[in-house]
């Protein structure tokens, strides 16, 4: 039903996608598989109407077509879902699935019989167990994600782009998950399934292609879907390497002994050296991040820490940063910045008492905090207009190396990192690098969070691959390859 | 000039045509010295009260309960007086009773994460109870000491008393909010929390201290309220809630993010003053000076919205 031909965009001198062709039948799953930012988000906002081609033709059943907006797609019958893709909580599953739409009326009110039962009918087929009426709030995030495609195909959809879909489901969810999206493929929905867990691509999908650089790299037919394929696919990039192994003499800066927290539920133990960077690595909610928000002191943990050698349990980030413990959270918008407020007030905020204009008087002095930031800015290497300018006015890559600029005039002990190149161009993506080795170069432990295999090769010292809620294996530089960190972080088995 | 700077200073041009307006219509009786002094007085509680909400707002909460507060602490004030107890006991007991109610509310914000608006009504409407039972439902006008009356009355070289409690007042609060460590945090507060708290910021603490300095204000205000009026009803700060906000609404017009400042709730406060004080000097009727004071917070965010939108 669909068919791409040819498509290609540019962003100025880069090709985030180039000569695109690929065709989509009904009742089909197609698993589209790629590094981060290989060109799969160009992709799908192309054939959902959200982005124009510079070049090339979108066919719908065999007739060429233009979509100018999301819209147009929409009426088409392209449907993406995003894992994140907001239901009104307070809803039932039927109110949500007409969400949008217009009600069937009777007698000029609301027909709630009509509405309920177009949705069973559709329900009955791909999720018969699914309570209907319960308000969406008291449903688990795996039936959430069945009320989303609910909605999809309800509304006409005949193909559905899944970005994610089970990124944040544990693993027992997910079969559940596939489980349905199994039936609806059965309704004759095309489907196009994006993710990372290559396993499960292996076992959903007919066939799969795999992008790199903004192009189809291979193509795999039916009973050729392997993970290992797709990992050999995939791993080609040239990935600089750093070539230092970690010194086993330096000392211990940070350790960590039978830790829990958040996600993390299964106890996990590590230690960084001075001068090392750790790369955690994993899928979301392997337990990554929670590992680093425990050390952090922003989610409460059990088991043991020691930060150069006495003990260390921060009860809140405000105990870590007295203990010369840095972060730079995940998530920038929602955990990091203050979007309203300009440059200086952010660069200066976790640390404003150490700028007073007298000791015990606290009243910041304005022009110190001035000095300070164009010293951080600096050494960040921030590309900004004005101190005064509003963190909002930033770009992403320039949003991210104001939040390391926090940090940049002190001796941070150690240093938290989670996703730091997230949505962030290729040029900061360069820098941000650099300034993390540089400061590890310094004789600080780094612990560096990230989904992004190739970062976590690039820059780990050691790499600590996270999976279900647990560390399952710590590579050396010298053991680490992409293959076998993805094996490691995707393997099913004690799962 | 730009349009920024037009968004900017719009409302105090519009402050400033009011005032002109009025002046040209009723050049004996607005414009006099006599009603100038006046209008200082009728400011002064509610610029305090605002000022309260002023804090409240910047951390991103309402407080709901800063009129029942005034009321309360009036009430402990002149029910204290009765008993015989003099001004040095009876004011700070009752500044005390406003500084535990806002802390209350506080806790039950932070501690308990019940929304501000539910927990302050709730806790208000309490606070107004009090305040009911305490004063009987009766007027209370016995028994107070001139110590008491001059803290809102008469005037010290020819400014009126409570002009000094508008500009101490709002002067601390306004060097708070700019110049200090605890002002700068209630901006990260107000602005995204989740990034407050994971930039290491004693949330839970500024948050109970921000509503305990309302609920002290509100009932500062209160007191100086009754000190003026030389009477307590036990239902008189409630009519200050709803203008207090407004005040604050119109003052976040003047801001360049549309954040609230003490600077631009005195300008509210001045312009929703002028607006009752000159409509009534013209002889417009009170129900049309509701109507068009309605009319005008409305118009000032509006135009502030479309300003915003390009």
């Amino acid at each position: 039903m669909l068919e791409l031909r040819g498509i290609s965009r540019r962003f100025g001198a880069t090709h985030a996608l180039d000569d695109v062709s690929l065709a989509l039948s009904e009742g089909e799953v197609l698993g589209l598989v790629g590094p981060n930012g290989a060109g799969k988000s160009t992709l799908i906002k192309i054939v959902a109407g959200a982005d124009q081609p510079d070049a090339g033709e979108i066919l719908i059943d065999g007739k060429p077509v233009q979509f100018h907006s999301a819209h147009d797609a929409y009426a088409a019958g392209i449907r993406v879902i995003h894992q994140d893709a907001p239901l009104v909580p307070g809803f039932d599953t039927v109110e949500n699935c007409y969400l949008g739409r217009h009600y069937p009326r009777r007698a000029g009110l609301i027909d709630r019989r009509a509405m309920r039962e177009a949705i069973a009918e559709v329900a009955a087929d791909i999720a018969p167990d699914l309570d209907l009426d319960l308000p969406v709030m008291f449903l688990p995030p795996a039936e959430r994600q069945f009320v989303r495609l609910l909605r999809a195909i309800a509304d006409k959809g005949r193909l559905l782009i899944l970005d994610e879909p089970t990124a944040a489901l544990p693993a027992e969810d997910a079969e559940r998950f596939y489980e349905v999206l199994r039936r609806t493929r059965e309704r004759g929905t095309a489907i196009v399934l994006v993710s990372h867990r290559l396993d499960e691509i292996a076992d959903f999908c007919g066939r799969a292609v795999v992008i790199r650089d903004g192009r189809i790299v291979a193509r795999f037919g039916t009973g050729e879907v392997k993970p290992e394929a797709m990992i050999a696919a995939m791993g080609g990039s040239t990935t600089e390497r750093s070539t230092r192994a970690t010194d086993t003499t330096a000392p211990r800066i940070i350790e960590l002994d039978g830790v829990t927290a958040g996600d993390l539920s299964r106890a996990a133990s590590l230690h960084v050296h001075a001068g090392e960077v750790m790369a955690l690595y994993g899928l979301a909610g392997s337990g990554r991040s929670s590992l680093l928000n425990a050390i952090w002191g922003a989610i409460p943990s059990t088991g043991a820490m020691r930060l150069e050698g006495a003990a260390y349990a921060p009860r809140s980030p405000r105990d870590a940063i007295a203990r010369g413990v840095s972060c730079v959270p995940a998530d920038r918008h929602r955990s990091g910045l203050f979007l309203d407020q300009d440059l200086v007030f952010n660069k200066t905020l976790p640390l404003l008492s150490t700028y007073r204009r007298a000791r015990g008087l606290p009243v910041p002095d304005t022009m110190a905090e001035h000095a300070e930031f164009l010293v951080a800015a600096e050494r960040v290497s921030l590309t900004y207009r004005d101190p005064q300018q509003l963190a909002r006015t930033l770009s992403g890559g320039n949003q991210q190396k104001l939040i390391f600029s926090r940090w940049a005039n002190r001796h941070s002990r150690v240093m938290l990192l989670d996703e730091p190149t997230e949505g962030v161009d290729v040029m900061a993506k360069a820098t941000i690098k650099e300034i993390i080795r540089t400061i590890a170069a310094d004789g600080n432990a780094v612990l560096v969070s990230t989904s992004d295999r190739d970062e976590a090769l690039e820059l780990g010292d050691r790499i600590a691959v996270f999976r279900n809620g647990g560390i399952v294996r710590i590579f050396s530089r010298a053991e680490a390859s992409a293959e076998a960190l993805s094996a490691a972080a995707q393997s099913r088995e004690a799962a | 000039m730009t349009r920024t700077n037009l968004n900017r200073f719009g409302t105090l041009i519009a402050f400033v045509l009011l005032c002109v307006g009025f002046s040209i219509a009723a050049p004996q009786a607005f414009a006099s010295p006599a009603n100038v002094f006046n209008l200082v007085q009728q400011m002064a509680t509610l610029a305090i009260v605002a000022t309260a909400a002023t804090l409240v707002m910047t951390i991103s909460e309402f407080d709901l309960s800063v009129g029942f507060s005034a009321s309360l602490a009036a009430v402990i004030c002149f029910v204290l007086f009765g008993q015989g107890y003099d001004v040095w006991l009876a004011v700070p007991a009752a500044l005390l009773a406003g500084l535990a109610g806002g802390a209350a509310n506080g806790v039950l914000v932070a501690r308990f994460g019940i929304p501000s608006f539910v927990a302050t009504l709730a806790l208000g409407t309490i606070l107004s109870g009090f305040a009911f039972g305490l004063s009987g439902g009766q007027s209370l006008f016995q028994s107070v000491p001139d110590t008491f009356k001059a803290l809102a009355r008469g005037e010290v070289l020819g400014i009126p008393v409570l002009g000094f409690w508008i500009v101490g007042v709002l002067g601390v609060a306004a060097f708070v909010l700019t110049q200090t460590e605890f002002g700068r945090r209630l901006k990260a507060i107000g602005g995204n929390a989740q990034a407050a708290r994971l930039a290491g910021l004693p949330i839970m603490r500024d948050v109970i201290v921000t509503f305990a300095i309302a609920g002290g204000l509100s009932a500062l205000a209160g007191l100086l309220l009754a000190a003026r009026l030389g009477s307590v009803q036990h239902t008189m700060g409630e009519p200050l809630l709803l203008p207090a906000y407004a005040a604050v609404f119109i003052g976040t017009t003047a801001s360049p993010t549309g954040a609230p400042t003490v600077a631009g709730t005195l300008l509210g406060v001045a312009i929703t003053g002028v607006m009752v004080n000159g409509m009534t000097i013209v002889g417009v009727e009170p129900f049309v000076q509701k109507i068009m004071t309605g009319g005008i917070i409305l118009v000032a965010v509006l135009l502030r919205r479309v300003g915003r939108a390009k």
